[in-house]
């Protein structure tokens, strides 16, 4: 099963190197391919160096994109962690 | 397409570009790789106009504005200055015709004036336009150079990429990008792989973290841009799978419309993944050179079989004759 979704980035910071940990470690229970794609470009979410490299910041939209049997609850788990803020400046 | 801001922002001090007039128009594309000099359309001459190319207006343009009457100038420059123009240029500091400020401020078309002569302006912006217009796609994998051959190295997350190039780097080869590969074609003929500019030559190492490669082993284990060869797929040991044991059929893979040679290798406790990688780029510099170990030992084989066979049929023609 393939599905998109769109989500908002919400803390402060970004996505800096905290929350690409959380991220890469959160995707570490689940099988399905996971990619980020931030303006026009596209990176395996399961790769520190790839959420990086994307350097998005405060409120800009990253479009998630998960292929696998787990796929809506990645998008799900994801989203979650995007709306928390990554547990930043609550 | 590209925003004309990012143009300035990124082009603009090595063309040495001033803003005249046009502000807003800044937000505007560029559409098209295309620079014109307008010449012969100022004379009236519309045909095959195509207006939404970058125009540069040069020494040659300027005096003959200059010479015609006030009214003839504004008709003839808001003829082609629609608002599908993206940009004008002026070159070397030349002073603009008012009418074109008047006229590129109106139709909101960002007027610059560059320090460069329009031969050098011309080349200069046609090169960086077929650069910026090549169509660029992103690659997990990790790019290094072994021996002269740009390899990439792909495959599932923690099977190895970045351990294995950094035992490469080790051994004196180069880093070009870990995890995140660019990749470009240029002249719509080959592939050129880079990093991107904020993790640039950083890896990442399971248990040690994120480390700078230039600055752990030196400036002589990276480079910034390495065009793209061949691709090499590491693998969990699959018992059930087949590898390639001859190595006469050649796989390849697509990578934006261009195809690049392709190699699985099965990864497992015993088998020097660095060693093998560089083997492969040997290899590939060997077929490179019109020698392919593996047709040349067929060809050789099957030489050798066929010579016997003829042997075989001599013996028996002969004892046939015997009888």
């Amino acid at each position: 099963m393939k599905l998109t979704q769109k989500v908002k980035i919400k803390n402060d910071l970004g996505l800096h190197t905290r929350p690409a940990t959380v991220i890469v470690k959160l995707l570490q229970a689940f099988n399905s391919h996971v990619t980020f794609t931030y303006r026009g470009d596209t990176i395996n979410a399961r790769s520190i160096m790839g959420i990086l490299m994307l350097a998005a910041k405060k409120n800009c939209q990253i479009k998630i994109m998960a292929d696998g049997d787990d796929a809506d609850l990645v998008i799900e788990e994801l989203a979650k962690a995007f709306e928390s803020k990554f547990g930043e400046d609550l | 397409m590209l925003l004309i801001e990012h143009f300035y922002e990124n082009y603009g001090k090595e063309l040495g570009l001033e803003l005249l007039a046009g502000k807003a128009g800044l937000n505007k594309r560029i559409r098209k790789p295309e620079v014109h000099r307008p010449g012969l359309s100022l004379t009236g001459y519309k045909k095959n106009l195509v207006t939404a190319r970058v125009l540069i207006f040069g020494k040659t343009e300027l005096e003959y504005l200059r010479e015609m009457d006030a009214e003839i100038r504004r008709e003839r420059l808001e003829s082609i200055l629609t608002e599908s123009t993206p940009v004008v240029m002026i070159t070397k500091r030349f002073r603009s015709p008012k009418e074109l400020k008047v006229i590129c401020e109106k139709n909101g078309i960002p007027l610059f004036r560059a320090d460069l002569t329009a031969t050098t302006l011309l080349s200069r912006i046609t090169f960086i336009l077929l650069e910026e217009f090549s169509p660029t796609t992103t690659m997990h994998g990790t790019l290094v150079e072994v021996f002269g051959v740009g390899v990439l190295i792909q495959g599932e997350s923690s099977v190895g990429k970045s351990e294995a190039a950094l035992g490469l780097i080790e051994r004196g080869h180069r880093l070009i990008s870990d995890d995140v590969v660019k990749v470009k074609k240029k002249e719509g003929a080959h592939l050129v792989g880079y990093g991107p500019d904020l993790t640039r030559h950083l890896m990442e190492i399971r248990g040690i973290g994120i480390i700078n490669v230039a600055h752990l082993y030196g400036a002589v284990c990276v480079r910034p841009d390495k065009g793209l060869d061949i691709v090499v797929k590491l693998e969990e040991w699959d018992d059930r799978h087949f590898y390639d044991r001859v190595g006469l059929e050649e796989k390849f893979c697509d990578i934006l419309g261009m195809s690049v040679p392709f190699h699985t290798l099965p990864v497992k406790p015993g088998r020097d993944v660095v060693l093998l990688i560089e083997t492969i780029a040997l290899n590939h510099r060997l077929k490179e050179m019109g020698y392919h170990s593996a047709k040349e030992f067929n060809s050789k084989l099957l030489d050798t079989i066929s010579k016997r066979q003829n042997k075989r049929k001599k013996n028996e023609a002969y004892a046939k004759s015997e009888d």
